[in-house]
């Protein structure tokens, strides 16, 4: 009976892993088309990437939209840190509450939070003429990013040895010195996965940045998704797997990131 | 002291002719937001050429996105292009800048059929941008029989059955189905409303599929039928000659999107050169060759593409009847909702 159990286990992990990426592959495979039409294989060709890159409104989304994930995720993996280590010296209920509230935006639905942000930024508009430009859209994405980024932060803070910040504090260390030299180098794997975390979640946006997005301020899935109600060409394919190929990268180069750190802090 | 006042007054006028005379020029920032790919990039650049104007596009997918951004105000947009019922919305909802398109040195090049629509009586706040049909376009390589009725959506021969794509559009297949059971668009009869429900409900085993991009299900392969508008069967049949696009002996539904300003639009004299710049039949025939669409300028047809001077799409025959299809009481809208609503179960 037990022999069965890892065959099939494999069977499931499987087709999960089909179901998971054949899609993609489908998607990638016809940005080599050679034909004009999505889904009707006419040939090997690069053209619908030359044509991707060469429109001027998938580069603008392009730019607007690493501005705006980079920037959140700095801006959201600092705010997080200093949250996770704040809350650890806050009582029990101080801290659930300041939890909650920061974790608010993995409750409330997405185009609640969204409606609730275009209201507010246009209401700022209208009452004190302060438009941010695409930092309104900074920090719409930063808001929902702080909880992400939290996550792997706080598991972090839970695998560090409370010993370790003791014997710095009998070595003398001061507060600052022990958060700096200590706590922080032995947070960096946590840090660097939220701001992998982060940085994802921002890059996908769609509900908050359709909404909150002002002129010129178009990102990539919000330009995507407006081209689907016209005939659709293997330039979305292109532009798709161009999208899959960045965050793929950024992944990984993230992961090499924490990886060293992890090494580091041996 | 007269001298100073001289100078002062003179400087002031100065500054008002300055001031006049950058209005004229209107050099500085456009942005629009429109539908996607529906903007021709080289109309935009003509655009700034010619008035020195910086342009933004941005783009929607549909009335009730661009609605709900432009409602909340300040949304930083000059120009959207609503479709003609979401225009009657804008208008009654106090969003749009009277304009006054009718005064403007193009207005002389707009169809007189086009002047006074139900959405904006005499062109007080909207210029045409484009216009179309939804009806429905076939795969003549799956189904060889004619496609000149609607009939063909709601009681398809064996070999279609199943294999029609609808949109994802409560009032256009709902009033689809008045032609075909031929009742009056918007009724509130209840007898006439079973009608159009039966057809409906006989209709649903039939219809694989609702949504937006029904065309592309024609050209993957998993519709031989797809509910769709002109334009979209334009760009694909330019690539894909086996596509044809319906026109039905029924009266066709029509639509139109038009340029508007909005109210609180930070680039109000931009937005209204720009509004008189796509009357222009050169400038209105780039916006068709790009979308595939009509247009309501008269002799914009001269400067279209070959294939868009003959396309069957928009040259609709002279017989044949159409009709632009003002928004439903809000007593028969809730009963198209309950009939949209068992449909879609």
């Amino acid at each position: 009976m037990n022999r069965h159990l890892p065959r099939t286990f494999a069977l499931f992990a499987g087709l999960s892993l089909v179901f998971l990426y054949a899609p993609i592959l489908v998607l990638c495979s016809f940005s080599f088309n050679g034909g004009r039409l999505f889904h009707r294989w006419e040939g090997f060709s690069f053209a619908w990437y030359a044509k991707a890159i060469a429109n001027e409104g998938f580069r603008d989304a392009a730019v607007n939209t690493l501005v705006v994930s980079t920037a959140a995720t700095l801006l959201a993996t600092v705010l997080a840190t200093g949250a996770v280590i704040g809350l650890q010296r806050a009582g029990g209920r101080q801290q659930q509450f300041a939890t909650a509230l920061i974790g608010l935006p993995l409750v409330v639905p997405e185009v609640v939070m969204a409606i609730a942000t275009l209201i507010f930024f246009s209401s700022l508009r209208n009452a004190t003429g302060v438009d941010l430009g695409l930092g309104n859209l900074v920090v719409a994405h930063t808001a929902f990013c702080v909880p992400f980024a939290m996550m792997p932060i706080r598991a972090a803070l839970r695998g560090v040895d409370p010993s370790v910040l003791t014997a710095a504090t009998d070595l003398y260390a001061s507060d600052t010195a022990t958060r700096r030299h200590v706590l922080i180098p032995l947070l960096m794997p946590g840090i660097g996965s939220g701001a992998a975390l982060a940085f994802m979640v921002s890059f996908d946006d769609f509900a908050m940045s359709q909404l909150v997005a002002g002129p010129g301020q178009t990102t990539l899935p919000v330009f995507i998704w407006a081209q689907l109600k016209r005939p659709l060409t293997p330039e979305i394919n292109a532009m798709s797997t161009i999208m899959l190929v960045v965050s793929i990268a950024l992944i990984c180069l993230s992961m090499a990131v924490t990886a060293r750190g992890k090494l580091t802090t041996r | 002291m007269t001298k100073l006042k001289l100078a002062l007054a003179g400087g002031l006028s100065a500054v008002a002719l300055f001031a006049t005379a950058n209005a004229a020029l209107a050099a500085g920032e456009l942005h629009i937001f429109n539908w996607g790919e529906y903007t021709n990039p080289a109309l935009i650049a003509k655009f700034e050429k010619a008035y020195d104007v910086k342009v933004t596009v941005d783009e929607y997918d549909s009335n009730e996105t661009m609605l709900a951004k432009v409602r909340a105000g300040h949304s930083g947009y000059d120009i959207v292009v609503p479709g003609d019922y979401a225009v009657k919305i804008m208008i009654e909802e106090g969003l749009l800048a009277e304009t006054r398109p009718n005064e403007m040195p193009n207005f002389k090049n707009i169809e007189a059929r086009f002047v006074d629509v139900y959405w904006d009586a005499g062109r007080n706040y909207t210029t045409p941008w484009t216009h179309g049909l939804t009806t429905f376009a076939v795969n003549t390589d799956a189904y060889k029989g004619p496609a000149d009725s609607i009939a063909l959506l709601f009681d398809p021969p064996e070999e279609l059955k199943g294999r029609i794509a609808m949109l994802d559009d409560m009032v256009s297949i709902i009033h689809a189905a008045e032609r075909y059971v031929g009742v009056p668009r918007c009724t509130s009869d209840r007898e006439e409303l079973k009608k159009v429900y039966d057809a409906l409900m006989k209709a649903k085993p039939y219809w694989r599929t609702y949504s937006v991009d029904s065309i592309n299900k024609l050209v993957s392969g998993e519709a031989d039928v797809a509910q769709t508008w002109s334009g979209s069967a334009v760009v694909v049949r330019q690539q894909l000659a086996s596509v044809k696009f319906a026109l039905t002996k029924e009266v066709m539904e029509a639509f139109s999107d038009n340029v508007a300003v909005l109210k609180d639009a930070p680039n109000l004299e931009n937005a209204k050169l720009f509004q008189n710049f796509v009357m222009d039949p050169e400038n209105a025939a780039l916006t068709s060759d790009f979308a595939g669409y009509a247009n309501a300028i008269k002799g914009s047809a001269a400067f279209f593409s070959a294939d868009l001077k003959a396309a069957p799409e928009l040259n609709v025959p002279a017989d044949a009847a159409t009709e632009f299809v003002p928004p439903c009481s809000a007593e028969v809208t809730a009963l198209y909702n309950a009939m949209w609503t068992e449909l879609r179960r």
